[in-house]
């Protein structure tokens, strides 16, 4: 898990710049933040607190776009 | 909801194809000479508007023959902008270096600009640049009923769909010099890759059957009343200058649950992985953005019918099964893999087997086919993501020349003496163009794109004016071959004439077959 704290409108924007398209955006299950997946398949996990969390197949090259810590595979 | 009779119709029509040839295509007899082309290669690039690499070459309608009008973008609500906004986070990728910022691009005309001119940006062709929105309803609402005024109004990247590039010294640009450019080509469908690669192969739109009761259900798309653009939220910026479009639902799925927006394919590879404890070779269908196996008929499914050999080699295919994927190379691009979402061609399957090919890193495989002469009669070739010209993760320098030393391979072929290439791009990318679409049917045509007919037949140094779009591709196949032709084309073909458009070619306008 990755901890940071980012906007989801944010998020998309720098991910969606470098050609990785989002393919959807919905209300966490919890209803505590939002679920974002993207052409690459990388998930992003964005808390209404602001924390981020990066999975998935893309989550390396997302996570890098985010300035995140390398997501290690399959996070 | 229940789907249109397309299908059922069509599928009466396949069954009976086997056994009555009387259905083959139509409209009318192939073009005298046709069957001097015994091997045709598609080359499928990315996410270019023909004005944004080709608006500048000669005898071409082009940047310089647009009216005044049709250069100025509009604000959204109609009126003119006194400039265009910035290119929201700047112009460059993140990490290029020296960066174009966003505030280097503040106060830019009302117009094109070209983006490596050496008196304004000086970005190289080398260079990767900011990725622009390229969806389904966007493109709609952008092209304004063939206006093209609206593209930066309806952008998520300010001004960056008014860039285009001198593209005069590329290696492309001396092939369509040599031989056909074709400067009426459109894109097939609205929108984006996933959906121009179905209208590639399929002339067709993905269905999701039942997908308001499932959890696809929010990437439903809430359209105005027009029901070709989207509904705008409350909370959207009123202005283009002052940020980015804000929609109640801009999801992948129509109303009426047809995938036009990207979505993963249902078998690997595919951006979703396999269920826990699954079958590795499928995509776990409970994720969202699973599109369900299609099963629409295909062009590949035509050529089969007829016994016509045929391939879809992708580069960097059996990499991505075998290690994965990885960026910046080959970055493997899923959604550009069309018939990955076919149930005909599911994994375990002999169809999958015979016509999905690894292309190999960077090519190399289907160059070597080219080389040997090994080419089965009908092959598409769809380069790995670094090599694709795609803004935001590749860029143009590196998949022209890429594609230029294809060309010259299948120049060398033992096949060429007999061989129609067309190097076309699935897209514009969400960059403008001035020429208006022609009025065709809901799914498209959309934007110009550019288009390059190579072969031993093609005239010589020759700009093409005849319209075509995608589906121009299939009715080349679809002639040559003598297949059962696609509803879709059919439809499109009906749309176009409806609307009183002259009809849209089969690329022999490009071709000297007598």
């Amino acid at each position: 898990m990755r901890k940071t704290k980012m906007d989801v409108d944010r998020i998309v924007a720098l991910v969606t710049a470098a050609g990785i398209e989002l393919t959807d955006r919905r209300r966490s299950a919890r209803g505590d933040g939002w679920s974002l997946s993207f052409s690459n398949g990388a998930a992003v996990e964005v808390g209404d607190d602001g924390s981020v969390r990066v999975t998935g197949k893309g989550a390396k090259a997302v996570a890098k776009l985010l300035d995140l810590p390398t997501a290690p595979r399959g996070s | 909801m229940k789907r249109s009779s397309g299908l059922a119709l069509f599928s009466s029509t396949l069954a009976l194809c086997t056994s009555a040839p009387a259905f083959a295509a139509q409209p009318g007899d192939p073009p005298n000479g046709i069957a001097k082309i015994e091997t045709v290669v598609v080359i499928f690039a990315e996410n270019r508007a023909f004005d944004n690499l080709y608006g500048h070459f000669p005898g071409a309608d082009g940047i310089d023959k647009a009216s005044k009008e049709s250069l100025e973008q509009r604000d959204r609500d109609g009126s003119v902008l006194s400039e265009l906004p910035p290119v929201w986070d700047g112009l460059t990728a993140k990490g290029v270096t020296p960066p174009v910022t966003q505030a280097m691009t503040e106060h830019l005309p009302n117009e094109p600009f070209t983006v490596n001119d050496e008196k304004g940006f000086n970005v190289p062709l080398s260079v990767v640049t900011h990725d622009l929105w390229h969806r389904y309803y966007q493109n709609q609402m952008q092209i304004n009923g063939g206006k093209n005024d609206m593209f930066v109004a309806w952008a998520d990247s300010g001004a960056m769909p008014m860039s285009n590039w001198d593209a005069s010294k590329t290696d492309m640009w001396a092939v369509a010099q040599k031989y056909v450019l074709a400067d009426h080509f459109f894109m097939g469908g609205f929108g984006g890759s996933f959906f121009n690669h179905q209208w590639l192969i399929c002339a067709c739109a993905p269905y999701y059957a039942d997908a308001d009761k499932n959890p696809a259900k929010p990437s439903i798309s809430v359209t105005d009343d027009s029901g070709t653009a989207l509904k705008v939220a409350d909370n959207s910026p009123k202005s283009a200058r002052d940020g980015i479009p804000k929609f109640v639902s801009d999801g992948n799925l129509t109303p009426d649950f047809y995938a036009v927006n990207t979505m993963q394919p249902p078998y690997q590879p595919s951006g979703n992985d396999p269920a826990p404890g699954g079958d590795p070779r499928v995509a776990d269908p409970a994720k969202p953005t699973t599109l369900p196996p299609q099963t629409e008929p295909t062009i590949g499914d035509m050529l089969s019918l007829k016994r016509v050999s045929w391939a879809w080699y992708s580069g960097a295919w059996q990499y991505t099964l075998d290690h994965g994927n990885h960026t910046p190379t080959p970055n493997f691009q899923y959604h550009h893999q069309p018939f990955n979402y076919y149930a005909n061609y599911a994994p375990g399957s002999e169809a999958r087997r015979e016509h999905l090919r690894d292309a190999g890193l960077s090519g190399v495989s289907f160059i070597q086919a080219i080389d040997d002469g090994a080419l089965p009669q009908v092959s598409f070739y769809k380069p790995q993501g670094n090599l694709n010209e795609h803004s935001g993760y590749a860029d143009i320098q590196a998949g022209d020349r890429h594609i230029a030393d294809v060309v010259a391979h299948l120049e060398k072929s033992p096949q060429w003496p007999h061989m129609l290439v067309i190097v076309t791009y699935d897209e514009n990318g969400g960059i403008w163009d001035h020429v208006a679409p022609p009025k065709g049917d809901r799914w498209g045509p959309g934007t110009r794109i550019p288009a390059i007919i190579v072969s031993p037949f093609a005239k010589h140094s020759y700009v093409d004016h005849t319209p075509y779009d995608t589906t121009s591709v299939l009715r080349f196949i679809t002639e040559r071959f003598e297949l059962p032709v696609l509803h879709g084309i059919v439809v499109r073909d009906r749309a176009v004439a409806a609307h009183g458009e002259p009809p849209l070619g089969d690329l022999t306008g490009g071709l000297d077959l007598n």
